[in-house]
Order: structure tokens, then sequence, then C-alpha cells
């Protein structure tokens, strides 16, 4: 059991690395990372400035504008990465070794999540500045909290779409590639979720990044509470469920699905 | 005592998508009724033509592919419902992988590898320089992988099976593309290796009789997914120690010598068109010398000029165009 | 001459095949007719939902010609850009390193950049098939008042296919650039298409933007291109800034624009296809 969770951790640890190390040696991702995803979430606060809305939607536009970063790192450089390690035939000395899949994934979103945090710092802080975006935290340990489990949900729902590349190749990356947008929508990144209605605000509350963006909307900004479509306890709470759910979904959904590919021999089937 | 592999009646079949034109999809046979037991310390090679089946059933012996039915054990772990046991006795090398990132160099690579098996860091790295060295890659340790030869990145990748120190070890056509020297000197770790661990296990694929030959404690033929024959190197070429073995060359040409087997005294034939060179070699296993004439006079009237004929002693060639009627050479 | 007209029609058709065939032939024709315009009508409904929610809220003061059709016909139109670019740019990495073929293709007789063009043609298709679709959603749905019998369809069939070859132009530079960069740099084509998004006035007015960010808007030949498509649809001029000028004036500036892109483009493709070569990039496997 120790022995296991040793493996384990030392494969999260050598797969993060391929990327820490990645990120220092070909560093043509910093434009791409930092400064155009920063204009890209400029052009929904034009969208605003020219609605003459009020001035927290900037907020909240800047606000989902770096959590993006988040989402795009998930959808792309974690779940859909099987695609490429299947095509490079680094996946099946992944699945050959004694250690789970999470561990891998979880690798790559640790050393994802380096990229990540730095586009969303870079266009949380800038865009901030540069909007004059007015915050008032109501509550830091919430903050945080909120901040937390929708990291830990959002990299589970991940992993979840990781497994459907056991299976599949070009139609699970057309499938990531297809919930890119819909996500944009029900995830309520440039707009309060609330805005979509109670029914269609539950049913996008499966999507974590739902829930964090609309609590932590709710504790930046002095009118994020009215705004906001759950009361912020009930929503960590929620996130804490989502959290639990989309790792135990995972780990049985890539389990399941690497069982399948196994049975119809398609685990390592190259140019799908 | 376990066996370090076992297969019982292993069948594995692939389902061919249903084409437009055929009312129900396809299937093929990849495995049929594998019954092999490899000991603990073998080398053990399987050999066959491309398609015959020996990477299915690495695969399935590797956890990545189940059987259809049948069991499959690795160090008496069935590999089907346990496979995490399995995982942690066993690594894979196949032929011309490109496993590995390109942004790493050639000892990081290897060290992220080691990291999956667990092998504490400084262990991992004394493994990794040595095997460097004893490879001749130490002065490419630093080297990303994208700048190696094929040669020097299958080298890494076979360095890349050992680093784990695995109990089982599976090569799958480890020397495919290789130069002579680079693939002489895989085989002499891979042999040097098996022999100075008692308890250590080498399953190898090739298409390479001379491979097979020089490596392994024992073979199995596998064709079509069967396994045909297994034994040891020299008890498979003594299958053929009462028959008389005749190689013939003439020059090159596409007629069609299907009825040379049924001439008096030839029990198997085959033929394989070396066009580089603008010959057609003929295999013939004969009942006895007599049955030579027979066959130069069969090659005369077909109007065949003979350039070359020699009688020769048994080879694993020639143990494969026995049992199957083709020769291994010319279907790859 | 003629021969290599001939080289370069083959290329652009088969590399449209090819195109059309990585892009559709993963499922059933139905499955890839809803997936073709789930995620542009999806990317449109957070528009309007922005804009609802302003709207609903009583504080919308837009003021001019500034609605929902700007925005809407605005964003439709972008569609072409975010698709074609990425289109012809990812081409490069998908080829060099998940088919690995890129090498092959280099070696051909077939020039690189017919072959990107008709990579990115496969993607106009069905970028064709999404803005008509997002377009009559618009109109049945969200009951966005677009006068059909008013569309002057001649010109703006010819504005859109001149706006589409500047697109491609500039997927083809982005391709250049993507010789010499990693795999991650898909976030590239994004971020480019992001940039496009802010100084073209596709979803906002460009008077909204600050001074130096119009004067960029200003240069930006898809400016030029989104407002004619808005007026040879609607009849009317939509982005203010552009109102003294006429259909005819940015029909030429569009044309001059497009035509000063191809010619950048042929340039600098050359440029980092010499350096990929001189760095012996043409091959290399970087995903980590």
């Amino acid at each position: 059991m120790k022995t296991d969770l040793k493996t384990n951790l030392k494969s999260i640890w050598a797969r993060a690395y391929v990327r820490i190390v990645g990120a220092n040696r070909e560093p043509s991702w910093i434009l791409s990372e930092t400064v155009l995803p920063l204009l890209n979430t400029a052009a929904f606060v034009y969208v605003y400035k020219a609605l003459r809305a009020p001035e927290e939607y900037i907020g909240f536009v800047i606000l989902g504008g770096a959590m993006t970063a988040y989402w795009m790192n998930v959808l792309w450089s974690m779940a859909s990465q099987f695609y490429w390690e299947k095509e490079m035939g680094n996946l099946e000395l992944y699945l050959i070794a004694p250690i789970s899949r999470m561990s891998i994934l979880l690798g790559m979103a640790i050393g994802g999540i380096f990229y990540a945090t730095l586009r969303a710092v870079v266009v949380f802080v800038f865009g901030s500045l540069i909007f004059r975006v007015n915050f008032f935290i109501s509550g830091v340990v919430e903050l945080f909290l909120i901040f937390i489990l929708t990291m830990i949900a959002l990299y589970g729902m991940g992993m979840f779409f990781a497994s459907l590349f056991m299976l599949w190749g070009r139609e699970a990356w057309h499938t990531s590639n297809l919930f890119q947008e819909p996500i944009y929508l029900l995830g309520g990144f440039f707009f309060p979720v609330k805005t979509l209605g109670y029914t269609v605000a539950m049913f996008a509350s499966a999507i974590p990044i739902s829930l964090g963006l609309d609590g932590m909307r709710q504790l930046c900004f002095k009118t994020g509470k009215t705004l906001g479509f759950l009361d912020v306890k009930i929503e960590i709470l929620l996130l804490l469920g989502l959290s639990i759910f989309y790792i135990w979904i995972s780990h049985y959904a890539l389990l399941f699905m690497e069982n399948l590919g196994k049975k119809q021999g398609r685990l390592t089937l190259k140019w799908q | 005592m376990n066996h370090a592999i076992e297969t019982l009646k292993l069948n594995r079949t692939f389902k061919i998508k249903k084409a437009k034109d055929k009312p129900a999809p396809s299937f093929i046979t990849a495995l049929e009724e594998v019954n092999l037991t490899i000991n603990k310390g073998e080398l053990f090679g399987l050999l066959g033509p491309n398609g015959a089946g020996k990477t299915t059933l690495i695969k399935i012996l590797c956890t990545l592919l189940l059987p259809t039915s049948g069991t499959a054990l690795v160090d008496g772990v069935d590999v089907v419902k346990n496979p995490a046991l399995v995982r942690r006795r066993i690594n894979m090398v196949s032929g011309g992988e490109h496993s590995g990132y390109g942004i790493l160099n050639v000892r990081e690579n290897l060290w992220m590898f080691s990291q999956f098996y667990g092998v504490p860091k400084k262990i991992a790295y004394e493994r990794i320089d040595t095997l460097l060295k004893l490879f001749g890659l130490d002065e490419f340790a630093k080297t990303r992988i994208g700048k190696l030869s094929t040669g020097m990145r299958q080298k890494m990748n076979v360095i890349r099976g050992f680093v784990s120190d695995p109990e089982i070890l599976f090569f799958d056509e480890p020397t495919l593309g290789l130069d002579v020297q680079i693939a002489r000197e895989v085989r002499k770790y891979i042999a040097n290796w098996v022999k100075n661990n008692s308890q250590k296990t080498v399953l190898l694929t090739t298409h390479y009789m001379a491979e097979a030959d020089e490596l392994c404690d024992r073979i199995a033929i596998i064709d079509h997914g069967k396994v045909i024959a297994c034994d040891s190197p020299s008890n498979l070429k003594k299958l053929l120690r009462k028959e008389t073995i005749v190689h013939i060359e003439i020059n090159l040409t596409d007629e069609n010598f299907e009825h040379f087997s049924q001439l008096p005294g030839v029990k198997k034939f085959a033929l394989e068109h070396k066009h580089n060179i603008g010959r057609t070699e003929l295999k013939f296993i004969l009942e006895n010398d007599s049955a030579i004439s027979q066959v130069t006079q069969a090659l005369s009237s077909n109007g065949s000029k003979i350039i070359s004929l020699s009688k020769t002693d048994p080879s694993l060639e020639d143990v494969f165009v026995a049992l199957v009627g083709r020769s291994l050479e010319s279907e790859n | 001459m003629n021969q290599n007209f001939s080289t370069h029609t083959k290329t652009l058709k088969l590399a449209s095949w090819l195109g059309w065939k990585m892009e559709s032939n993963w499922a059933d024709w139905w499955i890839f007719a809803v997936y073709s315009v789930v995620r542009p009508l999806a990317s449109s409904m957070i528009l309007v939902v922005m804009y609802w929610v302003i709207a609903k809220s009583g504080n919308a003061q837009a003021s001019g010609s500034y609605n929902l059709t700007f925005m809407y016909l605005g964003n439709a139109f972008f569609m072409f850009v975010g698709n074609v670019l990425y289109g012809v740019a990812w081409t490069i990495h998908e080829d060099r390193e998940h088919y690995q073929m890129l090498k092959y293709i280099f070696i051909s007789p077939a020039k690189m950049y017919f072959y990107l063009f008709g990579r990115g043609t496969a993607k106009l298709f069905i970028t064709v098939f999404a803005v008509i679709a997002t377009i009559a959603f618009g109109m049945l749905v969200l009951k966005i008042p677009i006068d059909l019998s008013a569309v002057n369809y001649p010109m703006l069939v010819l504005v859109t296919g001149i706006g589409l070859l500047g697109i491609a132009a500039l997927g083809v530079i982005l391709a250049a650039v993507s010789m010499v960069t990693a795999h991650h740099s898909f976030y590239l084509t994004e971020g480019v298409a992001g940039l496009f998004f802010l100084v073209s006035g596709a979803i906002f007015p460009i008077e909204v933007l600050p001074g130096w960010l119009q004067k960029i808007s200003l240069i930006n030949p898809l400016t030029y291109w989104i407002e004619l498509a808005r007026r040879y649809i609607t009849g009317e001029k939509m982005c203010q800034v552009l109102s003294s000028i006429s259909n005819l004036e940015l029909f030429f500036i569009l044309t001059l624009s497009t035509l000063i892109l191809v010619y950048l483009s042929v340039i600098i493709y050359r440029f980092f296809e010499h350096l990929a070569v001189q760095r012996g990039l043409i091959d290399r496997l970087t995903n980590f």
C-alpha cells in the first residue's frame, strides 16, 4: 500500500516534470498563454462597455476570462493529451506500468497548472488594472475554499473526459472540441449563471466552474450577492459533492473505458 | 513453482467494422487456442511472419488487450483478473517505438519512465548511467531524444525496458530496422541479462530466424494465430534430420511452381523471389537425396536456368517451410 | 507554367479532400451535422445572453446602431476567422506530430503553401454551413430582424470570398510561425483569433475602444470585411467610425489589404519555412 502510494507520487512528479521542463525549454507559449488571452477577454469587456453595462459586469468578465485558463488546461492539456500520448506510443507504456491512470493525469494537470495559473494571473491582474475593476472581498476563507474545490471538481471532470480516449481517438477529440463553447455558455464565464434561469442554472451546476465562478463573484464584488445563483455556503457544499463525484466517477470511467478498449482492441490503436 | 508465462487455450478475435456492402461485420482470428508454458530464467522466442499474432500475444500478456477466451498467467497471476499485479512484474519494449518526450534528453526520459515503477531516484540514475555506458550512449545522455539516430533511439528504448529491473521483459521485434552492429549489441545484452539473472525471463518476438536461433532457449513458431511447434532451436531442427534440404537458385521468374510440391520425393517446398539480385530461390524439403534429380529435371523441363544448388543442414527457416509450406523470409 | 498550375490545383483539391475526411469521417453524417452547429450556436448564445442580461436589467443604453443584430451578425461572420485560421495553421502541428506526415508532404512536388490553403478549405465549408445555421437560428428563434429580400447576395458572396482569402493568408502566416514553435501553439491560433476579435469590430463597435486600439482596428482588413458583410445583409451602415466611407470605398480597401496580406503571407511563409529547414524542425516531435 505504502509502496503503491510512493510509486504513484513519483509518477505524478515525473509526468509533471516533463511539462515544467518543457515550459522552460520551449518558451514560445508565453505570448499565446499570457498576452493573447487577455486580449480575448478584453473583447468581452468591450461588449459590456458598448452596452453601457454596470461596472461589476467588467469584473465578472475578468474573473471569467481568468478562469477560462483552467478550463482550457483541463480540456486540452489533460483530457485530450491522452490522444497525443496514444499516437506517440507513450500511452501503452503508462498503461503497462503499475500505477493509477489518475496519477499520470494528475501529473499532466500539475505540470499544466503552471501555465494555466500564469495565464489566469495575467488576465486577472492586468485585466483588473487596465479596466479598473473594484473588488470587495467578503470572505477570504470561503473564496479560497471555493476556488480549491472548483479546481478539484474541474480536474476530476477532466479525468472523466480523458477516459473517452481509452476507446476513441478523433471521436473523443471532437467531443472535447464540442464541449468547449457550450461550457463557456453554461459555465457563465462572461455573465452570472443566474441569468440562464433557475432550471438551466441548476443543470449547468453540474459543471464545477459554474458554481465556482458564481461563488467567487459573490465573494469578490459588492453587488455579487444580488446576482448570485445560490447561497455561497450551499455552493461550497455542492462543489464538495461534485469534487467527490467527479473523482469517483472518473476513477471508474477510466477503468471501465480501459477495459472496453482492451476488449475491443482499441486501447492502443493509433491514427483512429 | 509458478511458470513465468502460461497460456491455456488463448483465443483473440477482432471484429472488423461492417462494410456498407456486407450484411454483417467480419472477424479476424489473431490467436487460436494458444497453449504455451515459459519457465523462469528462459529466453523464449516467438517466431512467425508479420500478422501471425505475435504482437497480439504480447499485448495480452502486458495487460493491454483482453483475450476473447482462454487464460493467460504471468508469474502465476491472471492478466485479466489481476492486471495491476502483473504490471509490477513486467516491462515491454517494441521495435521502432517513439516513446518519450522530445523536449527531454535521454537521461531525463529514462528517469521519467523509471519513476512509473517507483525506482528510487539514486538507484534509477545509477542504473541509467551504467546502461547508457554499456550501450555506448553515455555521450548522448544529455541529448534531446529528437536528435538521436534510429539506432540510438532503439538502444534507449531497450534501456528503458531494463531500468525498472522487471521479472519478465517482453521484446516485440527489438531489433527491427537496426543495423547489424547495433542489433548484435542489443541481442548480446538481452542474452547476458537472462544468463546472469536466473529468475529473469524474456519473451521475444521476431521474424528474424537468425536472431531467434542465436538468442532463444526455446522457440514457438506461430502462424495465423496458431502455435505450430515449440521446442529448442536444435530440437526443432532435428525434426528435419531425416530429410534432405536443398536450396536452388534460378533466374528470376514469375513461373508458377505449385506443381513442384506434387513431385515424387518432395515433402514441402517454398519459393522466394529476390528481386534485388534477379534470382528466385527455391527451398525443398525432400524425403531423401534421390529426389534431387527429380527436382532438377523438372526445373530443366520448365526452362529454368539453375544458378546454384546446395544441400544444407536444416535451419529454422527450413523448419518453418516444412511446417507451414511457405518461406518465412518471403512473407516478410 | 501550365504544369505548375495543374500541380497546384491538384494539391488544393487533394488537401481539401484530405481535410474534409479528417474533419468529418469520424462520425455518422447527422452526428457530424449536429456537432458542426452546436459549438457556433453556443458561442453566439454567450453574446446573446450578455446582451439580454443588460437589456433585461434596463441598463442597456447602447447608442447608435449597436444592437443585437450588429453583435449577432458580426459574431457569425467572425466564426470564419476562428475556424479557417485554425484549419490552416493547425495543419502544421497535426501533420507534423500527430500523423507525422509533414515531412512527406514537404518533400513532394506539392507546394506547402497551396496544401495549407486546401486543408483550410474543408474547415471553410463546414463553417459556411455553421454560419448559415447560426443566422437562421437567430432569425427564427431569437427573432433577429433580417430582411432576406434586402440582402445584396452577389456582393455578399464576393466580399465573403475576398475576406476568406485574407483569413486563409493569415492562417498561412500562423502556420509558418507554427513550423518553428512547439505543439502547444494550438493556443496561438486561439489567441490570435482573440486578438482579431478585439480589433475587428465584430461584436462591438470600434468606437468604444481606446484611440490606439481604434487605429489598430482601422489597419485590420477584417474590420472592413465584417462591416461590409453586415451592410450587404442589412443594407445599413453599422459601424459609426466607418459611416463616412461608402461601400465601394470599403470594398476597395478590403481588396487592396487582402492582396497585401496574401503577398505578406508568401514572404513570411518562405522565411519560416527556410528557418524550419535550417534548424531541422520539419519532423520534430514537441508534444509534452
